[in-house]
């Protein structure tokens, strides 16, 4: 009987300790008090270091705090997509008042979030909104101009007339919009190009983090003749990318961030990427909050092709020049990609 | 579970009913106690502050009421689930294919709770909940039918469906039953009609006592009926079964098709109680953890709902570890494992706190793969 | 059939025995033949990327082969090739050589095998549990442990085997490949091999068979099962060494994104035989080839439709042709040596 005693004694002493242990120091200041500012950030389902928009996310929330001169700045990491709401509410309970969420999934559980603390900013990264709600601004990017520069990039590069993408799921619309501006940029350069794009065909837990399907896919791609590889779809795409730069004679375009700084694997044949410039989005709209002007509704970040980097040497004087030219018909509106979500 | 009736004293008789409970319980105490002090271990090697960590993990799984809901909510799915495997093997079946039950029994109880308007919720709360699990028992029944005609072993078959399964309601949440509101591009179905929603009973969700009343139903059917002696003896030993004159076949689909029927209505629960439709990415790996969880419970339905409320409470405290320890929530995948472990070894386990061996709670799952 | 120890003849008796085989076998070869000459290019890509496809599979598939051959069910691959592949990444960004990191690999693999063999042999764990916890460990571990931003010296790349890469069609697909592919290939044979025609294969079948038969002829169960089981993890942490130094490069969590479970599945498809497990992992390396060529050629089906295609032929080709398979008998139960 001793030892049993011995042993509840150790489970009561460390359920005490447990207890003790979630109480943090009465600090002087703290979030929810005026004039202080305390940011978070629920990823989508995934990792904070996923190389891809969460991790962007949190690049430029870190840098707006800092900006700001936020109090706290914290993450939360979503495993399952039916603890949004309850993530959300880890931030808004402790008084924090801008919160950023990632990811369209989320924009419900944020619209809701939104309704019960209507004093909060709320940030939805890649949330499009139907409707203004005012305290949240979706931060949303025109992927498909990005995507669409890309194919012209691509269609421009290409040897052998036959481009490809490797894409995660078409189960998420920032995806499709990349790919179909991408498709349709191709085409505006060489009407007759080929392009095979490819779906990750699993559901949306695996779309994302499948690099070895991503690095197949890629290859099957090149071995029928593709030199140009848009790696689009997270992890699964870098597979691509890094796939593509083991053969010669390849180009490959990342996607979301400038992967030359995620993928360095993929120095080889990385062009550029069709980037969605996430993280001064999020410094904007933060400072916004600040000064009292927090814009409602969709809020467009910048979107494009990310530098050339070593390659710069590479890529001919009229092909750099067709890239300004497309970029400027895309913002005054005298280019379509031709990409409509409906 | 044999009660010595020929002793009339009860104090003895209560005395040995504790000195059983205790064994009963000690083992996994002293496991879980073990998981912690392992993972605390971990935590120290990585910089992290153990004490603070499971102090914020505790606080986010009971700390407050609306805590401990989100701890019954996330057992919820994990009891249907594990109840769903543990079933299976007393049949002496391994049922992976929980999570393919589950979706399908999510995706249809979603499209009765967005389809049909007008019916009050006494009747369409549970029509839908009926229909997910029917839909779930018709996705199990496959495997069964396939093991039976043609030989196909369900291990091979279940893993196969959890992926079609993964595409169908992907395709039906994106293309016929897609969610046409305005302004809306994402692949999810509209939302159930307020009749077909599951309430909580404050802070506990109806899901969760539907889960209790599952078990409670499991444990009766296998324990208390003609069926469920057939569904054990078949377990243990079909062939013995078949000479016996059972129908083994039937009994292999009908435990399949029960299985299959538990985690459909476990995807049921998910859609009416918790997220109110179907959006692709929920609960992804549920499958295995059922399985975990069956093997936690010893296979047995009561043993399945404290791990899964073990399991429920270190996901629902896991954020609030993050939140306020910096801890990453994978750490509570590893700390479950060494639960597991300690459980299964209970060989080690009882020596270390000098208990007496007994034999007849040991946990022997395996004919589940050779059987038939 | 199992139990033969010599080596069996091929007679005519065996082409009749085996004719859903053999008819199969030349269906496929002549489509093969037929597809390469109406487009040598996109053949050589699918099958290529057949190969590809299956060698992790396969070498999942013998993992829970050998360890099941033994007497011990093994559903801990997934988490052994998790670990495999983590430590041989971790392996190459630290050490830069990627033999030394294939090494610590399979040696990551061979632990997490022991792992295995001490709770199922010597804890008489129930085997089932035991490869949950590997499963969980390792997700738990890698994900836990993982750091991004890390990049690695590079990856293993293709080499010829001179003119044997000159052969048309067979020469890409076969023999232009990186060095883990080439060493799955030669281990199904020798594994085949091993199996069936060495007294160290009759051991480890006796074992997993009839282990007290096995005991009163003087074979160690515990030794074989121990020493099997290890070679079991070896071979997934090879597999897992494919995925971060040959397939892909680098790591990501959760990478074998389930291929361990695969595995288990094609091991059964294959009835426990290597040479099995070899064909079923092509038939499922070529579904996946064949659904990715389906989405290049622009077939206009949902890719959830196309996705599912694997999956519900395996089911078919299963239910159709293959049947009832017999896993070996001792399988899953602890062995107790009587008396002691």
């Amino acid at each position: 009987m001793k030892r049993i005693a011995l042993l509840l004694t150790g489970l009561l002493l460390l359920a005490l300790m447990a207890a003790c242990g979630g109480q943090k120091p009465a600090a002087e200041k703290k979030c929810g008090d005026e004039g202080v500012i305390c940011i978070g950030l629920v990823t989508d389902v995934g990792k904070i270091d996923d190389k891809s928009f969460n991790q962007s996310s949190w690049e430029g929330t870190q840098q707006a705090a800092k900006e700001v001169g936020a109090l706290e700045v914290k993450y939360v990491e979503t495993t399952d997509a039916k603890d949004y709401a309850a993530n959300i509410k880890q931030f808004t309970d402790q008084g924090y008042n801008i919160i950023v969420t990632i990811g369209f999934g989320m924009g419900e559980a944020t619209a809701e979030a939104a309704a019960a603390n209507p004093k909060v900013h709320f940030i939805g990264v890649d949330q499009f909104q139907g409707e203004a709600i005012p305290n949240v601004a979706g931060l949303v990017f025109h992927e498909d101009q990005a995507g669409y520069l890309a194919g012209v990039l691509a269609a421009s590069m290409s040897q052998s007339g036959v481009v490809a993408s490797v894409l995660g799921t078409n189960l998420v619309p920032p995806v499709v919009a990349f790919n179909e501006g991408y498709l349709n940029g191709a085409r505006s350069v060489n009407p007759n190009i080929k392009i095979i794009d490819t779906y990750h065909p699993g559901g949306l837990d695996v779309a994302f983090t499948d690099p070895e399907w991503g690095a197949t896919t890629a290859q099957q791609a090149i071995d029928q003749g593709a030199d140009v590889i848009f790696g689009a779809g997270g992890n699964t795409g870098n597979g691509a990318l890094i796939q593509a730069a083991g053969n010669e004679g390849v180009w490959c375009i990342g996607v979301d961030t400038d992967q030359w700084e995620t993928v360095p694997e993929a120095h080889p044949c990385l062009i550029s990427s069709a980037v969605k410039l996430i993280p001064p989005g999020i410094v904007d709209l933060v400072k916004m909050s600040k000064d009292g002007k927090f814009p409602s509704g969709n809020y467009f970040g910048a979107a494009g092709l990310a530098p050339f980097h070593d390659h710069e040497s590479a890529i001919p004087q009229e092909v750099k020049d067709l890239l300004e030219k497309t970029k400027a018909g895309l913002l005054d509106g005298s280019i379509s990609t031709g990409y409509n979500p409906g | 579970m044999a009660t010595d009736t020929t002793s009339n004293e009860t104090v003895n008789r209560t005395a040995r009913y504790l000195r059983k409970a205790w064994q009963g319980i000690s083992v996994p105490l002293v496991a879980v106690l073990l998981g912690l002090i392992i993972g605390a271990l971990l935590l120290l090697v990585s910089g992290a502050q153990p004490l603070s960590a499971y102090g914020a993990l505790f606080e986010g799984a009971f700390g407050t009421p609306a805590a401990i809901q989100r701890t019954l909510e996330k057992a919820t799915p994990l009891i249907f689930a594990g109840l769903a495997v543990a079933f299976a093997f007393k049949a002496g079946l391994f049922n992976i294919g929980a999570q393919g039950q589950l979706l399908i029994g999510a995706v249809v109880a979603a499209y009765v709770g967005f389809s049909i308007q007008g019916l009050p919720a006494i009747i369409h709360a549970p029509l839908a909940l009926l229909i997910g699990g029917l839909a779930g028992a018709l996705y199990g029944f496959i495997p069964g039918a396939l093991k039976t005609y043609t030989g196909a072993h369900e291990v091979i078959t279940t893993i196969m469906l959890n992926y079609v399964a993964i595409n169908i309601t992907d395709y039906l949440a994106d293309g016929p039953w897609k969610d046409m509101t305005p302004g809306n591009i994402v692949a999810r179905t509209p939302k159930i009609f307020p009749s077909a929603v599951l309430p909580s009973l404050g802070n506990i969700p109806t899901g969760f006592i539907l889960a209790l009343l599952a078990a409670v139903v499991a444990w009766w059917i296998l324990y208390r009926t003609t069926l469920g002696y057939e569904i054990r003896t078949v377990g243990l030993n079909s062939s013995a079964a078949q000479y016996a004159g059972i129908r083994v076949a039937k009994i292999v689909i009908l435990s399949m098709m029960i299985s299959g029927f538990l985690a459909g209505m476990g995807g049921a629960v998910e859609t009416q109680g918790i997220n109110g439709r179907f959006q692709p990415g929920f609960n992804t790996g549920i499958g295995f953890d059922g399985i975990t969880i069956a093997l936690l419970g010893k296979t047995n339905p009561f043993g399945v709902i404290p791990a899964a409320l073990l399991l429920g409470a270190m996901r629902a405290g896991s954020s609030k570890m993050q939140f306020s320890a910096g801890v990453a929530p994978e750490i509570t995948d590893v700390i479950t494992a060494v639960i597991l472990f300690f459980v299964a070894a209970d060989i080690i386990v009882k020596t270390l706190i000098r208990q007496r061996g007994t034999d007849d709670d040991k946990v022997t799952l395996s004919t589940g793969w050779s059987g038939h | 059939m199992e139990l033969t120890a010599v080596p069996r003849k091929i007679s005519t008796n065996w082409f009749i025995k085996n004719r859903w085989l053999v008819l199969i076998f030349i269906i496929i070869i002549g489509s093969i033949a037929y597809a390469y000459a109406v487009n040598g290019r996109v053949t050589t890509a699918v099958l290529a990327s057949t190969l590809r496809q299956s060698t992790p599979l396969v070498l999942g598939a013998l993992c829970g082969l050998i360890c099941e051959r033994s007497g011990v069910i093994n559903i801990g691959i997934e988490g052994q090739m998790l670990m495999g592949a983590f430590l041989a990444f971790m392996a190459n960004v630290y050490l830069g050589n990627l033999w030394v990191a294939l090494a610590i690999g399979i040696l990551a693999g061979a632990l997490m095998g022991l792992l295995l063999a001490f709770m199922s042999v010597t804890l008489k764990m129930d085997q089932i549990i035991g490869g949950t916890v590997i499963n969980i460990l390792a997700i738990g571990l890698t994900g836990y442990f993982y750091i991004s931003g890390l990049t690695t010296q590079g990856k293993f790349q293709p080499f010829a085997l001179g003119p044997l890469a000159e052969i048309p069609l067979i020469g890409p697909v076969f023999f232009k490949n990186p060095p883990i592919t080439y060493m799955a290939i030669v281990i199904v044979f020798v594994l085949h091999y091993v199996l069936f025609y060495t007294r160290w294969g009759l051991r480890t079948r006796a074992v997993g068979e009839h282990p007290s038969a096995a005991d009163t002829v003087g074979i160690n169960v515990y030794k074989m099962r121990y020493i099997n089981v290890t070679i079991g993890g070896m071979l997934a942490g090879l597999a897992g060494a494919f995925l971060t130094l040959e397939g892909v490069g680098t790591f990501e969590r959760g990478m074998t994104n389930g291929r361990g479970f695969l595995a288990l599945a094609i091991m059964i498809f294959g009835k426990w035989t290597p040479l099995g497990a070899w064909g079923a992992a092509f038939l499922f390396g070529f579904t996946y080839a064949i659904q990715t060529q389906l989405q290049f050629m622009g077939v206009n089906l949902p890719p959830q439709f196309i996705g599912s295609l694997p999956y519900i032929l395996t089911i078919l080709v299963l239910a159709g042709f293959v049947g009832r398979s017999r896993p070996p008998a001792a399988e899953g139960k602890p062995y107790e040596k009587e008396g002691g």
